[in-house]
């Protein structure tokens, strides 16, 4: 039954993310409610998909690849629609939804109908550290879209190129405003959750770490972010320079969570 | 309703011409009164503006409205004659749509227009000159407007250098409120530029300038500060917004000058109009990050591009209001054609029953069941009598002929007009 919830919401994303390209090309911004329809409806079919997995695990639905995926997804929707709710930028849709799609799809794509727990998954930090880890990439990754839309405004400005974008992308101030907003609840969120990771990889490995490298490449994501919440905050960091920041850090943390499996030996989600 | 509409504008008459026919405030309610003092006119609008004179009338030839125009302005219709155009009916009504649409103004998009034309109706309405048919014609004339507007994109964006000037901040700054503006020199492009900025919620507005009592005058005009132009760099990193155009034949900001500057401003963006030629500012500038700098050329461009996206949006307005004025001129022949049918069964209606209570006596003498009857067949007679020439109006509503054709049957079969 939650693979199908799923399925539907991926559905309703598509049809969000078609209407509010055709919104945003032709600037008609009034059509975008239906587009705000679509993702909503989508959002709560995809929250009681995850809800029912939750029931029917009798856990935390965090335990594999489709489980990851689709939290990750779902938790990218919160996301938009918070920034939604404040901001009222259209075209934010069109750089969040393209990858909220393929998270959702690899999420359908990846089911495995097993309801067995691996042992080392076994213990309630999860209901602590996966939580905080996603949520704080899913703030960043608004920090992200916020960047990117950032440098292209500002290219489109300074190049005097005033070419499709320029049109449809809010002002500088407020995507540089919804970036360092979004960066101001992420980088937080990810520093829990990476300490908390580290009290739980001590209570079950006995080490800190383990020596795992999927865990070293996300002490070097939580790195960049370090600098970046530094330079913006005392160096006085803007515009340009924090989103060109933004985007190298984002990049790792999609390298981190899309490399999950395949990088180190401990932390991994499925058998 | 037959329209007359005699008119000229921008298009067809230089402003000459248009001064001497047009009317002032005062004269409009007093023309409309003569005009409805002929025979044949039972209303009557004016639109007199800067840029067009039109008058429309119903029901009176185009030939006494141009007359009428010459009469009051006491001029010789010879000497006005090539300048004005004259349609009638659906030529009318499609001008009046794509006047108050903004289609025939000088800058497509205009927003004053339509203000004018409610303006004149409000005019023509206490004047007591307008009734059902130009009512309910400038109701919708209003309404395709508001449509023309809100659906295509012909007044979206800025086609003067002034509101480039603010399109291009807000997209910048987003909210311009808070935001301060240095006017560096003075010049009308400066200052209308500052205005639009003023206008769009900039709170605060400094003007420097080498003789300083100019910049006490143009500041007073603001309501802002007069800096003097020796303390113009102190000032400068306090301003978002500097609008710079001296007679100076060198710069007035160089480029270490504008990487103090952003580095004073700790990086906070600031927005550059250059409309000084030679330019003010080194263009060099413009590499500096956080800065934006416009000269005039850019400028322009700016305007041009939105001109020619205004163009594009105008071709669809254009679409719109064919489609409307089409469908109210198909609403218009419709409502002819109902009432008079209405009418011409009721007439024959009356006539059946009167008929049938004058030879009361003799059908006193019948049962329920053959009164049924000849009520029955007397219906039946009316129907079939009237069912070609009925067939035959429906037929005819949307020729030319068709009122004509109306008026023929009211007058054969002695139809009343309510």
């Amino acid at each position: 039954m939650h693979v199908v919830l799923l399925r539907v919401a991926l559905a309703l994303y598509s049809v969000g993310l078609l209407h509010s390209v055709l919104t945003v090309l032709n600037r008609k911004y009034s059509l975008f409610r239906l587009s705000l329809i679509a993702i909503v409806a989508g959002f709560l079919c995809h929250a009681t998909s995850i809800v029912l997995r939750a029931v029917e695990l009798q856990y935390m639905p965090l335990t594999q690849r489709y489980e990851a995926f689709s939290f990750f997804a779902a938790l990218g929707v919160l996301g938009f629609l918070i920034a939604y709710a404040k901001y009222r930028i259209e075209s934010l849709s069109l750089f969040v939804f393209p990858l909220i799609f393929i998270i959702t799809f690899i999420a359908n794509l990846s089911y495995d109908p097993s309801k067995s727990i691996p042992t080392s998954l076994q213990s309630n930090w999860i209901y602590i550290h996966t939580p905080l880890i996603f949520l704080g990439y899913a703030a960043l990754f608004i920090s992200f879209a916020g960047a990117i839309m950032y440098l292209m405004q500002e290219h489109a400005l300074k190049k005097k190129h005033r070419s499709s974008s320029f049109h449809r992308l809010p002002s500088l101030e407020v995507c540089d405003d919804l970036s360092y907003k979004s960066l101001a609840i992420g980088f937080p969120l990810i520093t829990l959750g990476l300490t908390s990771g580290a009290l739980w990889a001590q209570s079950a490995w006995g080490s800190l770490w383990g020596g795992d490298l999927k865990i070293l490449f996300s002490l070097f994501t939580w790195l960049i972010y370090l600098l970046l919440i530094n330079y913006r905050l005392i160096g006085g960091w803007r515009g340009k320079k924090a989103a060109y920041l933004g985007i190298a850090g984002f990049t790792s943390v999609l390298i981190s969570f899309f490399g999950a499996n395949y990088f180190g030996e401990l932390h991994i989600f499925t058998q | 309703m037959q329209l007359s509409l005699v008119g000229l504008s921008h298009k067809t008459a230089p402003v000459e011409i248009r001064e001497r026919l047009a009317f002032d405030d005062q004269e409009i309610s007093q023309a409309l009164r003569s005009l409805i003092q002929y025979e044949d006119v039972s209303e009557a609008l004016i639109l007199s503006t800067c840029n067009r004179v039109e008058i429309v009338v119903d029901t009176l030839g185009q030939d006494e409205v141009q007359q009428f125009l010459c009469d009051y302005h006491n001029v010789s219709h010879r000497s006005i004659n090539e300048y004005l155009y004259t349609l009638d009916n659906q030529a009318a009504i499609k001008h009046l749509f794509r006047v108050a649409s903004s289609l025939d103004s000088m800058v497509v998009g205009e927003p004053q227009i339509l203000g004018q034309v409610k303006e004149a109706y409000r005019v023509a309405a206490n004047a007591g000159t307008v009734g059902g048919n130009i009512g309910s014609l400038m109701n919708r004339v209003f309404a395709v407007a508001k449509k023309v507007r809100t659906e295509t994109g012909i007044a979206n964006s800025a086609v003067s250098v002034g509101y480039a000037a603010v399109e291009l901040a807000r997209k910048i700054f987003g909210d311009l409120s808070g935001k301060s503006v240095m006017i560096i020199g003075a010049s009308k492009m400066g200052e209308l530029a500052a205005k639009h900025l003023q206008s769009a919620g900039v709170s605060m507005i400094m003007v420097t300038n080498r003789t300083f009592e100019r910049a006490v005058e143009l500041a007073r005009s603001f309501e802002g500060a007069a800096i003097q132009f020796d303390h113009l760099y102190d000032h400068l990193a306090q301003s978002d917004i500097v609008i710079s155009s001296t007679g100076s034949p060198s710069f007035v900001i160089e480029k270490r000058n504008a990487e103090q500057l952003i580095r004073r401003r700790k990086n906070k963006p600031i927005f550059l109009i250059d409309i000084a030629v030679p330019r003010d500012i080194d263009p060099a500038v413009n590499d500096i990050d956080n800065l934006f700098l416009y000269d005039i050329d850019d400028l322009q461009q700016v305007v041009d591009e939105n001109l020619q996206e205004r163009m594009k949006e105008a071709a669809r307005a254009e679409q719109i209001v064919d489609s409307e004025v089409r469908s109210f001129c198909l609403k218009l022949e419709a409502r002819g054609v109902v009432p008079t049918i209405r009418q011409l069964r009721e007439t024959l209606e009356t006539l059946r029953v009167e008929e049938l209570s004058r030879h009361k006596k003799q059908l006193a003498t019948m049962d329920e069941s053959q009164l049924e009857a000849v009520d029955r067949i007397t219906k039946a007679l009316i129907s079939k009598i009237l069912h070609e020439p009925i067939a035959h109006l429906k037929e005819k509503t949307h020729r030319p002929d068709g009122s004509d054709y109306r008026a023929l049957v009211k007058k054969l079969f002695n139809v009343k007009d309510e």
